[in-house]
């Protein structure tokens, strides 16, 4: 059973993108007001926003932590061209002391000709590596060389998808057995140009990013991709949003040493495809042993998506994105008339408060979905 | 009247709940939750949450063209009707109390020339001017902008057209407008423009778009255009209209009018209705004639004229408010976010809201957070049965009760798991057999077999050699049973790790037969007993499990069933067993008549046998196979275990890389990383423990300690891990060096020999610690001062030599007398500046800057994750 819970965001425009830190105590937001806010989790569970700042000069598509090892760092990226890295600074004011943190700029990345997309940090493993891609259809993949140095990142590949990007995300498997790997969504119009998943995979003799993989099957344009955790599995599985929600596993085959030089080929199954949204799907995330993932559509549901045993796939629950219970809920009408439902405008509280107390709370009792085999 | 009868929808301007649906008549609707006090019998469902009840209804205003709804608060209710003769009536739905409003009811305008009127426009500044868009005749003019307010003219009204509206004589006939515009054309749609109340825009017969400025009416800005039905301005953003012409949107900029920005993607089929969401910013809904479907255009970014040319990022959305019928019209709500209603040609109406793309992510910890439209919820996973709980909170819970830390009675790590898995059982009785038994052989046979026990079944069979076929009698009867048994020092070896005999030479089942019983497993006991060819036993445990506490009487039946076997070959029992055993429910009833009906060394009706626990079905193919189909049936069953990731199966593979496979195809199912990390750490060869797979595992288990904050686990798990396998221990971190001779200051026992004897050649009076502490072992200079006692560092003799136990105790390493955490040395890595450990924690409870005078590091506040708890101390 989930319970949802709603939190005044306090934001002037639409929300694009949530991203939590590493430990799960911490969280960005972003929006098309230009800003990003962080929240922190306080002891009592209680998110509050300790910061919020103009981040870019258009809509900010997406935000999202490095990991703590490199500090308190974000990278944001906007319709403005743009990608920032920030660093939140300590010790110069006592800010802290009245519970709000100060971030700086410490670089733009300024070599997209086209809005960019989406921003993801690579595994820490691979040190402090950045990659954005942009509606002009190239991923490029940036290194901060000196980890304590952020102003300085340089431009370490560019790789040409051809196609309009919309999201990347990259393979979190730390084992040495893997490369370095990457997949691009493309949010291409267009049904004639099948694959709009490609899988690029680092080579180690060219030191260059080469095509692995394209999902042929994939036509319509994808919103969000997600390569779930690895946990020391022996293979990798993806999670397409597309007009459905689409789980897709790959098997690297094992290759004889002899043709180590090429790409890694990889045996594609198809492990679930979901059109319960009916349209399009826009998001997916996974949970950390990648065993729940959560998907949203335009039918304004949250799913949560779990596999059995026999890597059957089924939802496991719905949950309705404004927090008011789904058809058939026994809990019906529990959250209704309260203030966070009833479309009223929320008041626009000052940054620094507390901007986060709970409005209500709406008892959510998920509905076992009918399992839908393919 | 083909439009008339279809109906349309309008919001109040200025209350939230009502809306009025325009066809023949006019009817408001109040619009409710279900189920409140106020929604009566008689209110129409709208949707799961809500209902209309019908307030009024006018029917005075017929043939209705199109419906204005005042913009002022007051009067409410006002609405000015376009009729199919060109005149517009004011009319009022309901309460029609107030004075202004009473004089303002039933007054009509007239024009000239009677043609249908197209459409209306309240102005939003100057709410008495009404401006009417009407067709074409002849030369006359096409938009006439009443002023309500003016009062009756009967000079300038012929006297034909006052009988015909038949009220002249109230005075309410108004036929001189205020303005008149566009002249020689006709007009299908205007709207206002919000920058500037006294423009107009018109859309004109004649191809065009035209701006005119009230204030100089023979002055106007126009442009040709197909796209003249439907303009709307985007009351978030003043300057850009929508228009449209059949299938196609075009968007316009204001600025610069010359040509549209953009046109939205052509549809099929005409467009009916165009609309501008009016809680969001660039939300454009489009609606075409015989649909069901509600195109939405997201311009979050469209190009702007001044700006430079980027491509339009507009996002076309569908939705299906009501999945049945086509939608005649549709009205945004005019404060609810993105809430609008629908009516369908027969008047069903929906109430429907229009979903923002929900962005989601999850935490570590299990909880889902997303942001839907401007608001953030917070979504965690709350009780819950452990069958349906995740993974991620099942290690979570099993880290918290140290699965897995159980070193002595390794069989009870699977109740630290919970007790409720089969397979965790298996595993872990299997791991506890194996560390029990190894021993044994290393001190009998030198090791050689200790690495065997370890290596599973699978090569404990394959090495068996001397295997004795023995044909036992059924206990206390003096024929010989038929079924030939094995035996050989492996197989009792196999027996042993299957749990069914103890240590010792003799086979004796009596113990394992006992705690089965105590378990309440008397199917199983009766089954284990009768394969050890134990009848009598059997029939006893079956009686027993019968009459003991919620016991199962057909047991009793079963006894008795058992007791009349016969070895005869066509006996009726025999034929009867075999038939019915199928239909019994508990697997081991089932296998016993198996084993009692079956032709001599064929078992395969117990051999698979599924439902039975893997363990027993190998002691039984351990004692009944010879070693020609031992091998083939545990490699085969092997294989099956390998493949489903069963962790029954380490059973047989024991701690081998097949054991590595089979737990990886485990990893693959499940995710459960915890259980592979420390079974595979009681591995006892570096092959296991330094498989590449092994490693991962663990490394990705402590990222996952790490990521929960159970930073102490984590550590716990460290030690664990460095016992079992020494070679993953971490070196020295952190080493303190002299200021003055440069070497280590760490007291480590390989240097502390020499430096005691250093000190008493040199004679140093007292106990040698005292002057060693405070000073550098190399060069016996002090260590720097703490910066608030300003002592120099080191722990206080006394504290250390008070203790009974280290006078003792004299040869104790000295590093364990600087056990208390106050005296530690700490530093902040930013300023170089600290103390002891105690002085500085109590410094920082009050301070934020550091102790040192003028110097304004602040310490404490520097790392953020130094100031995360970890989350798993109580």
């Amino acid at each position: 059973m989930f319970v949802a819970r709603s939190i005044a965001a306090d934001h002037k425009d639409l929300i694009h993108d949530v991203s939590y830190d590493f430990h799960g105590r911490r969280m960005a937001t972003c929006s098309s007001d230009q800003s990003v806010k962080v929240w922190d989790k306080s002891d009592s569970g209680e998110w509050h926003c300790t910061a919020s700042w103009k981040t870019h000069s258009g809509s900010v598509w997406r935000v999202t932590w490095a990991h703590p090892e490199f500090g308190q760092v974000l990278a944001s990226c906007s319709f403005d061209r743009t990608a920032a890295v920030w660093e939140e600074i300590v010790g110069e004011s006592n800010d802290k002391q009245r519970g709000l943190s100060h971030w700086i700029k410490r670089t733009t990345l300024v070599d997209s000709r086209t809005s960019v997309t989406d921003v993801k940090f690579a595994p820490k493993h691979m040190g402090l590596v950045l990659a954005t891609c942009s509606a002009d259809g190239v991923v490029r993949i940036y290194e901060a060389p000196d980890v304590m140095n952020l102003s300085q990142w340089s431009l370490q590949h560019e790789i040409s998808c051809k196609l309009s990007c919309s999201c990347i995300s990259w393979n979190p498997s730390s084992s040495r057995a893997h490369p370095p790997m990457i997949s691009v969504g493309s949010d291409d119009n267009n049904v004639t140009y099948s694959g709009k998943v490609q899988i690029y995979e680092y080579n180690e003799n060219t030191r260059k990013y080469a095509k692995a993989e394209t999902l042929m099957t994939v036509t319509d344009p994808v919103h969000d991709i997600a390569f779930a955790p690895n946990l020391g599995r022996s293979f990798h599985v993806l999670a397409i949003a597309t007009k459905d929600v689409r789980i897709f596993k790959l098997v690297p085959l094992r290759r004889d040493s002899t043709t180590s030089s090429g790409p890694t080929k990889f045996e594609v199954q198809l492990l679930a495809q979901f059109d319960s949204h009916n349209s399009q799907v826009w998001r997916v995330s996974w949970n950390i042993t990648s065993t729940l993932l959560a998907s949203s559509g335009d039918d304004g549901c949250v799913r949560l998506w779990k596999a059995n045993y026999m890597d059957n796939w089924k939802c496991t629950g719905i949950l309705r994105g404004d927090g008011s219970p789904v058809n058939g809920s026994s809990v019906q009408g529990l959250a209704l008339n309260t203030p966070g439902s009833s479309g009223a405008p929320t008041p626009q509280n000052s940054v620094a408060g507390a901007a986060s107390a709970g409005r209500y709370e709406a008892q959510l009792i998920l509905r076992m979905a009918d399992f839908i085999e393919r | 009247m083909m439009s008339a009868c279809k109906p349309d929808i309008l919001w109040s301007p200025h209350h939230a709940d009502r809306y009025v649906i325009c066809d023949s008549e006019l009817s408001l609707y109040r619009i409710g939750a279900v189920g409140t006090s106020e929604a009566k019998a008689g209110s129409l469902p709208l949707s799961e949450e809500t209902a209309a009840t019908l307030l009024a209804i006018n029917s005075d205003t017929p043939y209705m063209k199109c419906v204005a709804w005042y913009p002022k608060h007051e009067p409410e209710c006002l609405l000015a009707v376009g009729q199919a003769n060109g005149r517009v009536v004011l009319t009022s739905l309901g309460q029609s109390h107030n004075s202004k409003c009473k004089e303002l009811m039933g007054k009509e305008f007239v024009p000239k020339h009677a043609r249908q009127c197209n459409t209306l426009a309240w102005n939003p500044v100057d709410s008495n001017w009404l401006a009417a868009g009407l067709d074409k005749h002849r030369a006359d003019f096409s938009v006439l902008i009443w002023d309500i307010c003016s009062k009756y003219s009967p000079e300038a009204v012929p006297a034909e057209k006052l009988r015909l509206s038949g009220d002249a004589e109230s005075g309410m006939v108004v036929t001189k407008p205020l303005y008149e515009l566009g002249q020689n054309d006709a007009c299908l749609s205007l709207c206002w423009l919000p920058r500037d109340h006294q423009k107009l825009l018109l859309a004109g017969m004649h191809r065009n778009l035209a701006i005119f400025d009230l204030r100089n009416t023979s002055q106007k800005t126009f442009v040709n255009t197909k796209a003249i039905q439907g303009v709307t301005v985007d009351p978030h953003f003043q300057d850009r209209v929508a228009s449209f012409f059949e299938g196609q949107v075009a968007i316009w900029d204001l600025r610069k009018f010359e040509k549209p920005v953009f046109t939205l993607p052509e549809q099929p089929k005409p467009l009916t209705k165009v609309a501008w969401c009016p809680t969001r910013m660039g939300l454009l809904a489009t609606l075409t004639r015989d649909t069901n479907v509600i195109r939405l255009y997201d311009m979050q970014h469209a190009p702007t004229p001044i700006g430079d040319e980027t491509e339009p990022t507009v996002i076309e959305r569908a939705v299906q408010p009501c999945s049945e019928s086509t939608i005649s019209s549709f009205a945004w709500h005019p404060s609810a976010q993105n809430r609008m209603v629908v009516v369908s040609p027969n008047r069903a109406m929906s109430d429907f809201t229009v979903f923002e793309r929900i962005s989601l992510a999850w935490s570590s910890t299990t909880s889902l957070m997303w942001a839907c439209g401007r608001h953030l919820y917070d979504c965690a996973e709350e009780g819950g049965s452990a069958a349906e709980k995740d993974i991620a909170t099942k290690m979570r819970e099993r880290a918290q009760s140290r699965y897995g830390h159980d070193t002595v009675q390794v069989w009870r790590n699977h109740l630290l798991a919970g007790g409720n898995d089969p397979q965790l059982r298996s595993l872990w009785y299997t791991l506890h057999y194996i560390l029990n038994y190894s021993p044994d052989l290393e001190q009998r046979q030198q090791g050689n077999k200790q690495s065997l026990i370890y290596s599973g079944i699978k090569n404990i069979v394959k090495s068996s050699s001397g295997t004795t076929e023995i044909r036992r009698c059924w206990k206390g009867s003096e024929r010989p049973a038929d079924v030939a048994q094995y035996q050989s020092e492996e197989r009792s070896l196999a027996l042993r790790l299957c749990g069914w005999i103890g240590r010792g030479p003799d086979v004796d089942i009596e113990p394992f037969l006992k705690s089965l019983e105590q378990e309440g497993e008397w199917e199983r006991a009766a089954s284990v007993a009768l394969f050890n060819l134990d009848i009598r036993r059997a029939i006893q445990i079956l009686n027993k499990g019968a009459s003991s506490e919620k016991g199962d009487l057909n047991l009793n039946v079963v006894a008795m069933a058992l007791s009349g076997y016969t070895d005869e070959k066509s006996s009726l029992w025999r034929e009867m067993c075999s038939s019915l055993r199928l239909q019994l429910q508990k697997p081991y009833l089932c296998v016993m008549f198996a084993f009692l009906t079956s032709e001599p060394a064929n078992y395969d009706a117990v051999l698979y046998e599924s439902r039975m626990a893997v363990r027993d079905r190998v002691a039984f193919a351990c004692m009944f196979l010879n070693d020609n189909q031992l091998p083939r049936y545990i490699d085969k069953l092997t294989n099956e275990m390998k493949e489903a990731g069963n962790l029954e199966g380490i059973l047989l593979t024991g701690l081998t890389k097949d054991g590595v496979d089979l737990m990886e195809s485990h990893v693959d199912r499940t995710g459960d990383v915890q259980t592979a990390s420390f079974s595979m750490l009681r591995g006892s060869t570096a092959e296991v423990v330094k498989d590449p797979r092994v490693q991962c595992w663990i490394e990705n288990y402590r990222h996952l300690l790490d990521a929960w904050r159970f930073w102490h686990k984590r550590a716990e798990f460290d030690i664990h891990r460095s016992k079992l396998d020494p070679s993953s221990k971490p070196l020295a971190q952190v080493f303190v060096s002299c200021n003055f001779c440069g070497k280590s200051i760490s007291f480590s026992c390989s240097a502390m020999p020499h430096q005691g004897r250093g000190f008493s050649q040199y004679g140093v009076s007292g106990s040698p610690t005292k002057s060693k502490v405070t000073s550098c072992p190399g060069c016996r200079k002090p260590l720097p001062r703490c910066a608030l006692c300003l002592m120099n560092m080191g722990t206080p003799v006394s504290t250390c030599t008070g203790t009974g136990k280290s006078e003792e105790k004299v040869d104790l390493p000295r590093d364990k007398k600087l056990a208390q955490f106050n005296n530690w040395f700490t530093w902040c890595h930013n300023c170089r500046h600290g103390g002891h450990a105690g002085h500085m924690l109590s410094w920082f409870r009050d301070h934020s800057e550091c102790p040192v005078s003028a110097c304004t590091c602040k310490c404490m506040q520097l790392d953020t994750t130094g100031n995360l708890v970890p989350s798993d101390t109580v």
